[in-house]
């Protein structure tokens, strides 16, 4: 009875807090959409000049800063992930302006005239594809130079660049890849797929000006391509660990990177720029503004099949991992039991050394280092680290409930006759049990949301979807509080499902008719 | 049907057990006594392998269980025990508790075990809750369902370690009077407790431990009416000792009278008795003895029987000299004031002693 109430509580709360998010998600549409206007967008600095002690935010991993100290006095840089965190920092005040390249804000500019240019550019950004150093890559690099040369001579590249800068998507067709002979083998290829023109996600496919360049000259050299999406900030590693054959995200040529992996010849110059709000105040419905935000974050192209994977991706990592980890946590800590001394140091090192780093960390490490030449995928990757860490909390978990069983209960079952092993597995463990439980499923729900680191290794996992859809719409809160609310469904489940199996094998929580099942009673 | 041979236990460095030389007949009932830390428990724990023995041998129907190689789980199976803090399995019903092991070891059918358990539960008296769990059980209830999960396994022999010193008083009759139905029955036991009526009551022999080995052991009548060794004298009248040895002129009195102090408070002694312990040290010792003896050499023992409500100075020095011959006639006079008997013994061999009986008022 005080059992039922306790959990009616909880859900209601649990309807309470959904509740809140969702308002939360509304009144923030409502904020990020206040701001549409109809006129012609007029910047509100007008040049450099105005700019000067200002908060300028840029990419981690680009090479703005340079470009900023020089043309803005006194400037204030601010580092992002992504170009959409920067363009919602520039939304939300956080920042004045965004330094980025011309054609990137110009696809921005037309879908929302909330933002301008401030007129000059700052600088221009040579931009290559970036190979790693080895003889392949050096070929590639070779064999890219070439290609870019011929099609600037011919006009084909000039052609394309105003095709992926231009407004008319259905003009951006990039050829069918999947049909490729390959008689020269497949190449990876690797991106950021939150930046357009150059990368994106249309239709849940990757493309972009990159990735255009990039599969016609797999067609014209005879190869095969297949298209890897990653976080910026792992792209160079990818790369440079042979993990992936070329890559490129508008990734601007520099002599620092020249040393660390090989460039193909620029294919241009773009010059860069520095975005800041429109001066003016403009008004739309509340209604239709969040229609909008909804049918831009889940109707258009489909986005909402891009969540739907993106929930599979993660269910099946944090599922899988749950199921493994728990499995390898078990079996060490019975090799422990038995194993004596080396059992013991051996797996309080693994212990020590997975638990002892970020859980990102040792996912690149796994990616980079240990799988970087094999051929596994992110996902496995991504599920082999999660066991690891989930195994060595449960095998945390293990070690701290057997001990909180008393003794005697050891003494009283060896006093009977029972065997080590018919003592452990029939005494031990399922009062051990009662003690980690609780500990077993909060770790489930720091699990799935631990996993949404996986984006650094090429896996599109709920998280990166929702930052694809957000480079896609510009918009941070409604598709954040939509992966968010989504967590909280996720974990709900999966809490509630480990509950359902926990009272199933709880022994306090069987009927009578099941302690003595098999037995007549007089 | 039980040997020990010179069995011995230590952990690490302390040895629990010295040289322990036991037979246990079947149908006997032993009563295992002695004071705390003698190895009491440790014997039982010997026994039944939870601390292996670390030395000797223990010989069980023949066989030396001692010896690498033996099953254990089949010695254990013989030798049932009954732990202190009951140790009943907490996810388990009182009925699965007993049934468990039986199916398990014995190959008893469930309804086989069950109709057994059952059994032994009316036997207990506690056959209405054969679907509880420990947790909602008393004290003395549980280690009623514990005992009977002993016995459903049917041992040769059940070993009963301090089976009512972790209950309520009010709890300790039911268990006392299941562990009498057993010594009834003839059921080999051994039983280590403090209870003495318990003891005396279920018996027919005694091991008193003290020091490490079976100090003295024999019927219980004898040894509970007439023991031979003094140590266990003491035990059974409960005697508290406190000694001290005085060997020159500069005795710390002030020192010895705070552990006589010490030592009266712990025993529960009357501050009125307390005084006249310190008294009767203080005119015999430091006003008589010390003056008149060339060679001081004096060894003062106070001993207090609970049982008795009495105590009684024993002070030993080797010069044949009589209290009353010190030539101190109003330290004697307050020294016979406290009181009730001054005896004086002289022998070669251990010199003088003087008994003194302490006023009980």
């Amino acid at each position: 009875m005080l059992k039922q109430s306790y959990a009616n509580g909880l859900r209601s709360l649990s309807i309470i807090l959904i509740t809140l998010i969702l308002l939360t998600a509304v009144s923030a549409v409502f904020v990020s959409a206040a701001s549409g206007a109809k006129e012609a967008p007029v910047p509100k600095y007008k040049s450099l000049e105005e700019l000067r002690g200002k908060r300028i935010g840029m990419q981690v991993g680009t090479v703005f800063d340079e470009f900023l100290k020089e043309s803005i006095p006194d400037v204030k840089i601010e580092y992002f992930n992504t170009f959409p965190d920067e363009i919602n920092a520039l939304k939300a005040h956080k920042i004045d302006g965004v330094a980025t390249l011309d054609i990137v804000i110009n696809q921005l500019l037309q879908e929302d005239d909330s933002l301008a240019v401030v007129d000059g550019t700052i600088g221009a950004v040579p931009l290559g594809f970036v190979y790693p150093k080895n003889e392949k890559g050096r070929l590639l690099a070779d064999q890219m130079s070439e290609f870019l040369t011929n099609m600037k001579e011919s006009g084909e590249l000039d052609r394309l660049t105003e095709v992926w800068n231009g407004s008319d998507e259905s003009a951006k067709i990039i050829p069918d890849y999947i049909s490729f002979p390959a008689e020269n083998g497949t190449l990876t290829f690797v991106t950021e797929g939150s930046f357009p023109p150059f990368d994106y996600v249309r239709d849940g496919e990757i493309v972009g000006y990159d990735v255009d360049i990039a599969v016609r000259f797999c067609k014209e050299y005879g190869y095969g391509i297949k298209v890897t999406d990653m976080n910026f900030d792992a792209l160079m590693p990818a790369i440079q660990s042979g993990k992936c054959d070329f890559g490129a995200s508008g990734i601007a040529i520099t002599e620092e990177r020249k040393e660390k992996v090989y460039f193909s010849e620029p294919d241009y110059y773009q010059p860069a720029v520095v975005a800041v709000l429109a001066d003016s105040e403009a008004s739309g419905s509340f209604i239709s503004s969040i229609r909008d935000s909804f049918n831009r974050t889940f109707i258009k192209e489909h986005r909402y099949r891009l969540f739907i994977k993106g929930i599979y991706t993660t269910l099946v990592i944090t599922v899988l991992s749950i199921l493994f980890g728990t499995l390898l946590g078990f079996i060490m800590y019975l090799w422990c039991r038995k194993g004596g001394r080396l059992a013991d140091t051996v797996t309080r090192f693994c212990v020590w050394l997975v638990q002892g780093m970020p859980g990102i960390v040792l996912l690149m490490l796994l990616y980079y280092v240990i799988f970087g030449k094999s051929n596994i995928s992110g996902m496995w990757v991504a599920v082999i680290g999660f066991t690891m860490i989930f195994a060595a909390s449960f095998y945390g978990m293990l070690l701290s409930g057997v001990k909180a069983v008393d003794q005697g209960q050891t003494e009283a079952s060896y006093a009977l006759g029972l065997s080590d092993t018919q003592t452990f597995f029939g005494i031990i463990l399922p009062q051990a049990a009662r003690h980690f439980m609780p500990a077993y499923k909060a770790e489930i729900v720091s699990l799935i949301k631990a996993t949404a680191v996986v984006g650094y290794i090429a896996v599109q996992d709920l998280t990166k979807m929702g930052d694809i859809v957000r480079s896609r719409t510009y918009e941070a809160f409604f598709p954040l509080i939509a992966v968010a609310v989504i967590y909280f469904i996720l974990a709900g489940l999966l809490k509630a499902i480990t509950s359902r199996a926990t009272k199933y094998v709880d022994p306090e929580k069987r009927s009578e008719a099941k302690i003595l099942k098999g037995i007549k009673t007089k | 049907m039980i040997e020990f041979r010179h069995m011995q236990k230590a952990f690490g460095p302390s040895v629990v057990l010295k040289d322990i030389n036991a037979t246990v007949n079947e149908g006997d009932c032993i009563a295992v006594i002695g004071p705390s830390g003698a190895g009491k428990s440790t014997l039982l724990r010997c026994l039944n392998l939870l601390d292996p023995p670390t030395g000797g041998q223990i010989i069980v129907d023949g066989q030396d269980i001692t010896a690498p190689g033996c099953d254990v789980s089949k010695i254990r199976q013989k030798m049932g025990m009954v732990f202190q803090s009951y140790n009943l399995f907490g996810h388990m019903t009182v009925i699965e508790n007993i049934m468990y092991a039986p199916v398990k070891l014995l190959g008893l059918s469930r309804q086989e075990a069950y109709d057994r358990g059952v059994e032994l539960l009316q036997r207990v008296g506690l056959a209405d809750r054969t679907l509880r769990y420990p947790d909602s059980l008393s004290g003395g209830q549980k280690q009623r369902v514990a005992i009977a999960r002993t016995l459903a396994m049917d041992p040769e022999i059940i070993l009963l370690d301090e089976p009512t010193s972790a209950l309520d008083p009010t709890m300790v009759g039911e268990v006392e009077a299941v562990i009498e139905d057993l010594a009834r029955s003839g059921k080999t036991m051994m039983i280590v407790t403090h209870e003495m009526s318990l003891a005396e009551r279920v018996s027919n022999r005694v091991f008193y431990m003290d020091e490490g080995i079976i100090y003295e052991e024999g019927p219980t009548a004898k040894i509970f009416k007439n023991p031979e060794k003094e140590s266990t004298r003491r035990f059974f009248r409960q005697m508290r000792v406190l000694e001290f040895h005085i060997d020159s002129q500069n005795f710390d009195f002030v020192g010895a009278n705070s552990e006589i102090d010490q030592y009266c408070f712990k025993n529960h002694i009357s501050p009125r008795m307390a005084n006249r312990i310190s008294s009767v040290i203080e005119e015999l010792c430091v006003q008589m003895l010390l003056p008149a003896l060339k060679n001081p050499r004096i060894d003062v023992c106070v001993e207090y029987s609970k049982t008795e409500d009495h105590t009684y100075v024993t002070v030993k020095y080797p010069d044949d000299l009589r209290p009353e011959d010190c030539g101190d006639e109003i330290s004697y006079k307050l020294l016979s004031a406290n009181a009730e008997s001054i005896d004086h013994t002289y022998d070669e061999s251990d010199g003088s002693t003087v008994s003194i009986s302490i006023v009980n008022d």
